[in-house]
């Protein structure tokens, strides 16, 4: 199958309708990522190499379930993608915590798959059936982080969802404050819902700020916010409760209203949770990403109810590879999974090491 | 069925019932340890540090040096003896405890308490002192004047969790140099350190009075700020961070001794691996790699193999994954946490996917090789649990420059070569900052009076107070017997 044919079908699948009796929704979504696999292995070269040292061909996969996951990891030192970086419109990249600053790459060879499931996505999950609303972006723009891919996601929410008025709030200075406090106090003068959408730690760096200027806003009702990706070390680190009930003080908006997303450079659709009034929140996904947790060295999912490492298929990262190994651990409940945080990085005990620790120290000698 | 929760902690001179515990679980879900650890309060440290100094006084600062020798041989003796109740206790509840195989805990146990018996501790004072009566009394000095060794009163012990017995190494030194001592335990195993203590107190009560035993949370920091108050001198093992963390928390007047972060590597010439030796050696390195799963810090995290053998590096790799997967059936890795399992794997991902990498690995992930072709070459971590790397190279002689770069890190290396190449590799080794070179096979079992991370394990516990060469002479003149 060539490209224009796969892209073709992912835009058809993501935008229809998943089929209501689950037996025939399972049966969809496995044709369709067999047929990714198939594509991705012909295409994509170190994938093909990966999963063929695995017994893994499209031949032997029957199974969407059977489909190797490439560890996050192996998007350091390869070049997952079926067209040549250099044909590729878009480059995003991991921010380079770990293993010596080098970053995971994610090639698109055309953002319209992208896109197409990022919108179909946020209207479902965010917007609350509202077309639009004012969006108020803790993010740095596409132009300022070209490689981002929330940056991307973020400018994409404000361009398609964004009443007029909608802006970034982050420039090459850092947040601006007195823009956010104009835009909140347009919003509460008015009784239209705002969204407020961004980094979890760019939302702790506004609360703090608004906190030193004693400022709290009650937002109209309707209105929400959604955060992602974690504090990374960025900002201070608040517990979950802490962090939500932080927001509903502040903002106005009611925990049942602050969103979280639970998306990764190497993936084109985001999980979100249907609100955080009680945390650990319930992430899922729509009908083109399936998650499944597993047992990291093995790759089998765990039994019903254990803790293992999340993998994750998405149809619509289809020109780098369908399905990752994430470092996150979590455990699969009704209606999606919760997710606990970072499986790897187990600080080594005693006089042993952990490679970051152990970069860090060479990088001190 | 749970058993009654056992005490970590010894706290001589204290009511241990009067205070609250904490009660952890361990080990597998069918056979749980239950451990009651004391929650002891800055002042409730204070209060144990000045009974051990107390004690000390009293007691180890008047024994000779040969009876706390032969006192420690007696318990050691009783460790050693494997029907004996103490060390029952200890086969029965460490491997629950940390996960590691039963036999391969009472195995290295027997062998690491082997290293602490009279002989052996002889040899630890002999390595320190030309003179172990400086221990004793006055001593004339090289330089003139007269000298004698002095441990501190109180000496604080911070231990870390990840190979068990630990906690020996410097219970003994402490107990040569005459020092009480205040050891707090890991929450990871709390066990030995207090077991040992029960042995000591079966051939000397007086002598067990000199030690407790403590246990806090983690990052508390009140009553380690109290322990490291009472203390004159305090070592500390673990990770890098906690112990600048435990650094910061020290006074000045409190002397600091931190056995931190620490990488070991393995080397292997092409003499050893012809037809007949190859086996032998891959068994030798596999048994580094087996011993603990890596977690001590003289473990091998890369093998450098020298082309040019029968064995080429690629076919040792093969060996060696051949032996890891026949001690997987003696001794079995211990069951990995999560966070462990996906370490390795994203370890194996990056060894896999690295340009002249490939892996031969256990399905279920029980041991992992990683080959390089020398394509990379270089130096690196493992991820540890039994995952190594082989690394290919042109000749041993180039291994010291790539261990170079982390000289502050490096410990053993484990070296399988012939008798005219181990001195010229050692010395290059020793200046690429290596500290230890052992055979390969030994890595994991440093023998009695080594010198810990190049230093010296009673020596440096001690001060000396020296009498002036010119005190006697002047002190003459006032003699009753002088005209």
């Amino acid at each position: 199958m060539d490209q224009e044919h796969i892209i073709a079908e992912l835009l058809a699948f993501i935008e229809a309708d998943p089929p209501s009796d689950p037996a025939a929704a399972d049966a969809a979504f496995e044709a369709l990522a067999l047929k990714v696999f198939a594509y991705q292995f012909q295409h994509n070269a170190p994938f093909a190499k990966f999963a063929r040292a695995r017994g893994k061909t499209p031949r032997t996969v029957k199974r969407w379930a059977d489909i190797p996951a490439v560890p996050i990891n192996a998007f350091k030192s390869l070049d997952l993608t079926c067209r040549p970086p250099e044909d590729c419109v878009a480059t995003f990249m991991t921010s380079g915590t770990t293993l010596g600053g080098v970053r995971g790459k994610s090639y698109h060879a055309t953002l319209s798959v992208y896109d197409a499931s990022m919108r179909r996505n946020f209207a479902q999950r965010f917007m609350g059936g509202q077309e639009r609303m004012p969006l108020g972006v803790l993010f740095p723009t596409p132009a300022l982080l070209p490689n981002s891919s929330l940056a991307h996601y973020l400018d994409l929410a404000r361009q398609h969802f964004g009443s007029p008025g909608s802006r970034h709030l982050i420039g090459p200075d850092g947040i601006d404050i007195d823009g956010l406090c104009q835009d909140l106090e347009r919003a509460e003068a008015s009784s239209a819902p705002y969204g407020l959408i961004g980094a979890s730690f760019s939302l702790v760096h506004a609360l703090d700020a608004l906190a030193t200027r004693g400022r709290r806003f009650r937002l109209p009702e309707g209105s929400r916010i959604l955060d992602t990706g974690g504090f990374k070390g960025q900002s201070r680190e608040l517990e979950p409760d802490a962090f939500y009930d932080a927001l509903a003080m502040t903002f106005g908006v009611p925990r049942r209203r602050c969103i979280n997303m639970y998306g990764m450079t190497e993936l084109s659709t985001q999980f979100y949770d249907d609100g955080n009034a009680a945390c650990p929140s319930v992430k899922s996904g729509p009908h083109w990403i399936r998650a499944r947790v597993v047992d990291p060295l093995t790759g089998q999912s765990v039994p019903d109810g254990a803790t293992g490492v999340l993998a994750h298929t998405d149809l619509a990262h289809f020109n780098i590879v369908a399905t990752i190994l994430t470092e996150d651990a979590g455990i699969a409940v009704d209606g999606g999974f919760l997710l606990l945080g970072r499986a790897a990085g187990a600080a080594a005990a005693g006089c042993s090491m952990a490679v970051d620790a152990f970069l860090k120290a060479a990088s001190a000698a | 069925m749970t058993e009654h929760p056992i005490l970590a902690a010894r706290l001589p001179g204290m009511n241990a019932d009067a205070l609250g515990h904490v009660t952890q679980t361990y080990g597998p879900a069918d056979a749980p340890v239950s451990i009651a650890l004391p929650k002891l309060d800055a002042a409730a440290i204070a209060a144990v540090a000045a009974s051990v100094k107390t004690a000390t006084r009293r007691t180890l600062k008047t024994y000779p040096v040969a009876r706390i020798v032969d006192t420690l041989d007696a318990a050691i003796a009783r460790l050693l003896d494997r029907a004996h109740p103490i060390r029952r206790q200890m086969d029965r509840l460490l491997p629950r405890l940390t996960g590691y195989d039963a036999d391969m805990v009472g195995l290295g146990l027997t062998r690491y308490l082997m290293t602490f018996r009279k002989p052996e501790l002889l040899r630890f004072l002999a390595e320190d002192f030309p003179n172990p009566a400086i221990l004793d009394g006055f001593q004339p000095l090289p330089k003139g004047g007269y000298g004698r060794a002095y441990g501190a009163d109180l000496t604080a012990h911070i231990w870390a969790g990840n190979v068990p017995g630990l906690p020996l190494w410097s219970l003994a030194a402490g107990l040569l140099a005459k020092s009480g001592a205040v050891g707090k335990v890991p929450t990871a195993e709390p066990l030995f350190a207090g077991l040992f203590v029960d042995a000591l107190a079966e051939v000397d009560p007086a002598l067990a009075e000199c030690i407790a035993v403590v246990w806090w949370q983690g990052g508390e920091e009140a009553p380690e700020r109290a322990l490291l108050e009472a203390a004159e001198l305090a070592l500390a093992y673990g990770g890098n961070a906690a112990l600048a963390a435990i650094r910061a928390r020290t006074p000045i007047t409190t002397r600091f001794l931190a056995y931190g972060h620490k990488v070991s590597f393995a080397m292997i010439g092409r003499e050893a691996l012809d037809a007949a030796k190859t086996a032998e050696t891959a068994r030798a390195a596999a048994y580094d790699v087996m011993r603990y799963d890596q977690q001590g810090c003289f473990a091998p995290h890369v093998i450098f193999v020298e082309a040019g053998g029968r064995s080429s590096p690629e076919r040792f790799a093969g060996h060696l994954a051949q032996e890891l997967q026949a001690f997987e059936r003696t001794y079995p890795r211990r069951a990995l946490s999560l966070g462990e399992a996906a370490d390795v794997a994203a370890w194996r991902a990056a060894a896999e996917t690295s340009p002249g990498g490939a892996v031969i690995g256990d399905p279920a992930g029980l041991w992992t090789v990683a080959f390089d072709d020398g394509t990379d070459g270089q130096f690196s971590p493992s991820s540890l649990n039994r995952a190594i790397r082989v690394v290919a190279v042109q000749r041993l002689e180039d291994v010291a420059a790539r261990v170079a770069p982390y000289r502050r890190l490096l410990q053993t290396a484990g070296l399988a070569c012939a008798p005219d190449r181990l001195f010229a590799l050692s010395a290059e080794l020793g200046l690429a900052g290596v500290r230890r070179v052992a055979a390969l096979g030994d890595m994991t079992a440093p023998e009695a009076g080594w010198h810990h991370d190049g230093r010296f394990n009673i020596l440096d516990l001690v001060e000396i107070t020296e009498i002036d060469g010119r005190a006697l002479p002047t002190a003459d003149r006032l003699a009753a017997y002088v005209d």
